[in-house]
């Protein structure tokens, strides 16, 4: 049950979400988009260029920057 | 009463379309109830709407192409119902401005009834937004869409269980073969809910009867709204707040406040406390409605495993790109040879014969100005449709969202992000709908900065341009000229996004979120749509905005600027026209086209690009061209029915090319040698030539891009980008011309 936060993660590893960092620009949208205490993440693969991420959250596919993911902090 | 809400909306030309609208919505209303469509993006809204109202959809033209409120009005039963179909939004706390939009309509315009998209296969991110309306206790009936798709992904979503979970009707709906669409109209005119909302924890139902007790005493909020006010005020929603303020409801945002400082010492967070409560409810929802989730391997999985793969991916874009380039000129250029070759000689020739009566300057101005200008524009129609039939099918299919995933790494490193290449790759097509598509960044800055780079992407108009050019000049390399103008525009965009994001533009910050929608076959039905209406536009403007300038060129040339000539058969050189481009071309002479005939053609290319090519025909032939022959009925129709069998006849010979391995060099010599084409080989060198094009594809929006710019911008940024482009073509021709000159 270790704490870390999404951009840790490697493609094909999934986690539960703890919390948005407070103040984050995007923290309302990623709750809208179901990013609330509890939710199973998974990480799909990473860009080209290793960034950005896509990531699946229930049945909804989106990338985020890795800079952005470092706000995101799961549960293994 | 309402109306104190309306929304700080983006400066659009809208504002004033939208209120006037609203007023005629108003009056309307006591007939024939209003219905709003809202849902997420991509869930099959639009191609629902297309089906319920069919041919009577009216597309406003006042708020841009990809993003737009639209209405129709249709007959059900005898009664009728004004459809308002709105843009997709994930929740109504609005990020960008089409999901303002959204939000503004179900404040101000006091729909009668909401019909609420949703895709099955994503059911609880769905039912986020269903149950954000039901806060706004407005009627609701609910589309159940997509059930196809859901059950690819293994999910089997029971509609009674849905319609007795969220208490409003249920209908299940497959838009694109048009089923359940009667139902679903009957439904929202008989049997709207406004449904079980969210319960929140007893706290916040305390703050927000308190807020709604207050708003009651008050008549300037519409009462149907109050609970969501109350829920976004607690939210913190900026937006609402800063509405709100500038209403005169400083008390109810000093109450709000109290409110909010109540739920922080009892440890609450209203924003996280919100959306967890809905959350928890669209999850018991959901569960209701899918008994049983047998995951599988979805078509999207299994295609993005090679358009995002690591190594595959960027070079199948490019692939992409590659093949919607060749599909546009290949398949098209026999067509675009019928309009300008056998269609115009046709037309010209019946003209010839119908106006035998009139006067000489009259005949000139039909035969010799009109019809082959108008002629030359309309001859890139068929390009057009095929280019933009390519784009539709990559946005609509869902590929366009991939492409702005690949690109982010790169585009982050000119200080933007992926969102911003969308834009940027439909101004390849045509800037001014590109320009409404930065609607769907969320920063003011970016918005700016994307449309102030926009024109330097080279759009279609332009093609025929280079292609006359290369037929004239470098008939061997083409499509390598051809390519290098597309790559050359897109660097300069990119050096200035670059300059602009460090001095002026600065990055607002905020996070990137891309949405990646799962891949859809498009409805060949909407795809043809998208693609119709956007070609129409650019005919539309052949009809109005060239066949202006090209008459209006015509009449420049026709008047004498030296004595002795007469009117209408001047020299062109001794026109009006030709005297005034004679004293601006000294500006050009360090680029290597300082003649009076090249500077006179770049002028109306302000008007429109694709003028440009239709002034250098009215200029360098003006003086040889020949009166067509008059042209009987009868053999006017064989010479169009002749040429129209060997266009089909080599465009679908042209389709198995396609999939050949690129050859530079070999085609854009379709007409090698056609008049317009010696006569330029004739007055330009090779360097000049050169310059000619970089300055072309680089030296100004057209008009209706500018409109565009100031119409999302105001007018100062538009003015900015027209004197800033101006002085890069310039420059940039410059360099050409110089360093051209010891090569060439």
């Amino acid at each position: 049950m270790s704490e870390t936060t999404l951009d840790t993660l490697r493609p094909g590893e999934a986690a539960h979400i703890i919390g948005l960092t407070p103040g984050h620009p995007l923290r309302r949208r990623l709750m809208e988009l179901g990013f609330i205490r509890g939710a199973k993440v998974s990480v799909l693969r990473t860009a080209p260029m290793g960034d950005p991420v896509e990531l699946r959250l229930g049945g909804t596919e989106l990338a985020l920057r890795r800079a952005d993911l470092e706000s995101v902090r799961v549960r293994l | 009463m309402s109306l104190p809400l309306l929304e700080p909306a983006p400066r659009l030309p809208i504002h004033d379309a939208a209120a006037c609208l609203q007023t005629v919505s108003r009056l309307r209303a006591a007939r024939a109830p209003r219905a709003v469509i809202v849902g997420n993006p991509n869930v099959g809204k639009t191609t629902l709407v297309n089906g319920l109202a069919g041919t009577n959809l009216k597309v406003g033209n006042w708020s841009g192409v990809t993003v737009e409120k639209r209405e129709a009005s249709l007959t059900f039963q005898g009664r009728s119902v004004q459809l308002l179909d709105l843009p997709g939004a994930y929740s109504l706390s609005p990020h960008t401005p089409e999901e303002l939009i959204t939000r503004t309509a179900l404040l101000d315009e006091a729909p009668e009834v909401a019909i609420n998209v949703l895709d099955a296969g994503n059911l609880e991110r769905n039912l986020y937004l269903t149950l954000q309306l039901m806060d706004f206790r407005m009627p609701i009936v609910v589309a159940l869409n997509l059930v196809d798709e859901a059950k690819d992904k293994g999910m089997t979503v029971e509609a009674a269980a849905l319609e007795r979970a969220l208490g409003v009707p249920v209908i299940e709906t497959v838009a694109s073969r048009g089923n359940g669409l009667g139902q679903l109209i009957g439904a929202a005119l008989e049997r709207a809910e406004v449904g079980q909302g969210v319960t929140y924890p007893a706290e916040i139902e305390g703050s927000v009867s308190r807020l709604v007790a207050r708003m009651a005493q008050l008549s300037t909020l519409p009462t149907h709204a109050h609970r969501y006010l109350a829920l976004s005020l607690l939210e913190g929603d900026p937006s609402i707040r800063g509405r709100l303020a500038a209403t005169g409801h400083a008390d109810l945002l000093a109450a709000a406040d109290r409110e909010a400082l109540l739920l922080d010492a009892s440890g609450e967070d209203a924003l996280i406390t919100v959306a967890e409560a809905r959350y928890a409810r669209a999850a018991q929802i959901a569960q209701a409605a899918i008994p049983q989730v047998v995951a599988r391997r979805t078509l999207t999985d299994r295609l993005d495993s090679v358009a995002l793969h690591r190594w595959f991916g960027i070079p199948v874009f490019l692939a992409t790109v590659l093949l919607v380039f060749r599909l546009t000129f290949s398949v098209a250029a026999p067509f675009v040879a019928l309009i300008g070759g056998p269609l115009q000689d046709t037309v010209s020739g019946w003209a010839a014969a119908a106006l035998s009566w009139a006067p000489f300057f009259l005949r000139e101005l039909v035969v010799g100005a009109v019809i082959p200008g108008v002629g030359t524009v309309l001859s890139f129609l068929p390009t057009l449709l095929v280019l933009y039939l390519a784009m539709s099918f990559l946005e609509d299919s869902g590929y366009m969202a991939r492409a702005a995933f690949l690109a982010d790494r790169m585009m982050r490193s000119i200080g933007l992000d992926g969102r911003a290449f969308i834009p940027l790759i439909l101004g390849f097509g045509c800037n001014v709908p590109a320009v409404y598509a930065t609607r769907t960044l969320e920063n003011r800055s970016d918005r700016v900065l994307v449309s102030m780079i926009l024109p330097f992407m080279s759009c279609s108009a332009r093609l025929p341009v280079y292609i006359i050019f290369a037929a004239a000049l470098f008939p061997k390399q083409g499509s390598v000229l051809v390519w290098a103008m597309y790559i050359l525009g897109m660097a300069v965009a990119f050096a200035f996004a670059f300059v602009l994001r460090r001095t002026s533009l600065k990055n607002e910050g905020g996070g990137v979120l891309l949405e990646l929608p799962p891949y859809r076959l498009p409805a060949p039905r909407v795809l043809w749509k998208h693609a119709w209406r956007r070609t129409a536009s650019f005919a539309r403007r052949a009809r109005t905005t060239v066949l202006g300038t090209v008459a209006v060129v015509w009449l420049l040339l026709a008047i004498p600027a030296v004595s002795g000539s007469k009117f209408a058969s001047v020299r062109p050189a001794d026109s009006l026209f030709g005297t005034v481009s004679m004293w601006v071309s000294p500006v050009f002479a360090p680029l290597g086209f300082g003649t009076w005939q090249a500077t006179g053609a770049l002028v109306p290319g302000f008007v429109a690009k694709e003028v440009v090519v239709a002034t250098l025909g009215q200029i360098y032939l003006g003086e040889q061209a020949a009166t067509p022959a008059p042209l009987g009925l009868f053999a006017g129709l064989k010479t169009a029915a002749l040429g129209t069998w060997t266009a089909v006849k080599e465009s679908v010979q042209a389709i198995p090319t396609v999939l050949a391995l690129p050859s530079l060099g070999a085609d854009a010599s379709g007409d090698a040698k056609s008049p317009l084409a010696a006569a330029l080989a004739k007055a330009f060198t090779p360097a000049a030539g050169l310059a000619y094009l970089v300055f072309v594809l680089l030296y100004t929006p057209c008009i209706a891009t500018v409109g565009a710019i100031q119409a999302e911008h105001g007018r100062k940024i538009a003015w900015i980008t027209v004197a800033y482009q101006m002085g890069t073509a310039w420059v940039a021709g410059l360099i050409v011309y110089q360093v051209a000159r010891l090569f060439l």
